[in-house]
């Protein structure tokens, strides 16, 4: 009896230490996982630096490339070009409330060539209101057709996937 | 001493560690790809549930049945450490509307006694696919444009929220 438990308990630590050892085993998406979180990294900074507003836009649209298309969806605008999402980041002003955004789930499909990929994310963003603390999460799906321009992934396309339609 | 040392380890170490060793394994995978321990955030779905507390996600609820009017259910976006937790309104193939706040379903008003506020919404009416789901959350008080609802596909839903 003792032995037979002893050899379920075995089995099932076996299973969860494939389980986690897949999960973990670094694959061709990974350098696109680490920029996307570089990316996150740079907007949750951005609010709380010092870097001049434009100096900081001008780095968060380096993740970007120059002809890249942002849809929101739920009716708004797509915003085209990188210059434009260089003028929005830079008029964005953070007073009133601390911002931080975070990836989650992102799923990477390399394309033939290695030169572009999809992906696929949940981005979550929390939104911390400074004068009373309160707290508000807001979480969107998104595809993003990621591109490989002078040898660093940038953002060509994101677009905004209704979950609930 | 030996009677402390009794009820740490038992009458018999060994037996004691692999009964230890047999719990373990059997919570991890529990909890891991069974039952999903969620955390809700959010307004939506009070007075059901409020932010900030723990519930469970029963992934197999659905693995030999399909999801039911009234279900709480546990909706995956990218994947499953992010998910939206709300209820199931309307099922596949049925017509759904809100006038004034009052959901309607192929046409006949919807009894829902957990609903405690309820603002004037109006959505045109909807027919649902054949693998499709009407979800809302429970707070109707909420402003429209601020509660996330509407369609679900089938293979969206992770499980039924069960505690």
């Amino acid at each position: 009896m003792l032995r037979r438990l002893a050899i379920v308990a075995a089995a099932l630590a076996a299973l969860a230490a494939a389980a986690w050892y897949i999960t973990q085993t670094p694959d061709e998406g990974d350098p696109i996982r680490k920029r996307l979180q570089a990316f996150a990294y740079e907007v949750n900074n951005s609010t709380v630096d010092g870097l001049g507003t434009e100096a900081r836009a001008a780095k968060l649209g380096a993740f970007f490339t120059e002809d890249a298309e942002v849809d929101l969806g739920r009716g708004a605008a797509p915003i085209k070009g990188r210059e434009t999402l260089i003028g929005m980041a830079g008029r964005l002003q953070p007073r009133t409330s601390a911002f931080s955004l975070r990836f989650e789930d992102i799923t990477v499909a390399m394309a033939p060539g290695g030169q572009a990929a999809d992906v696929h994310l949940t981005a979550e963003f929390i939104r911390r209101s400074i004068t009373t603390g309160d707290q508000s999460l807001d979480a969107r799906e998104f595809t993003i057709d990621m591109r490989r321009v002078e040898n660093e992934w940038r953002m060509h396309r994101v677009t905004a996937v209704d979950t609930l339609k | 001493m030996s009677l402390i040392r009794r009820l740490v380890f038992g009458v018999n170490p060994r037996r004691t560690a692999v009964r230890i060793l047999v719990l373990a394994a059997i919570s991890f995978a529990t909890f891991k790809w069974l039952l999903i321990p969620i955390r809700t955030e959010g307004s939506s779905m009070l007075p059901t549930y409020a932010p900030d507390q723990i519930r469970l996600v029963n992934r197999l609820a659905y693995r030999w049945a399909v999801p039911g009017r009234g279900d709480i259910v546990a909706i995956q976006m990218a994947g499953p450490h992010v998910l939206y937790v709300k209820r199931v309104i309307g099922l596949p193939g049925e017509r759904v509307a809100i006038s004034e706040g009052a959901v309607t379903i192929n046409g006949s008003a919807l009894t829902e006694p957990y609903v405690k506020h309820r603002r004037a919404w109006d959505v045109p009416e909807v027919t649902l696919g054949p693998a499709e789901y009407f979800v809302m959350g429970d707070n109707r008080g909420m402003s429209v444009g601020d509660h996330d609802f509407g369609r679900v596909d089938l293979p969206r839903i992770l499980g039924k929220v069960v505690f």
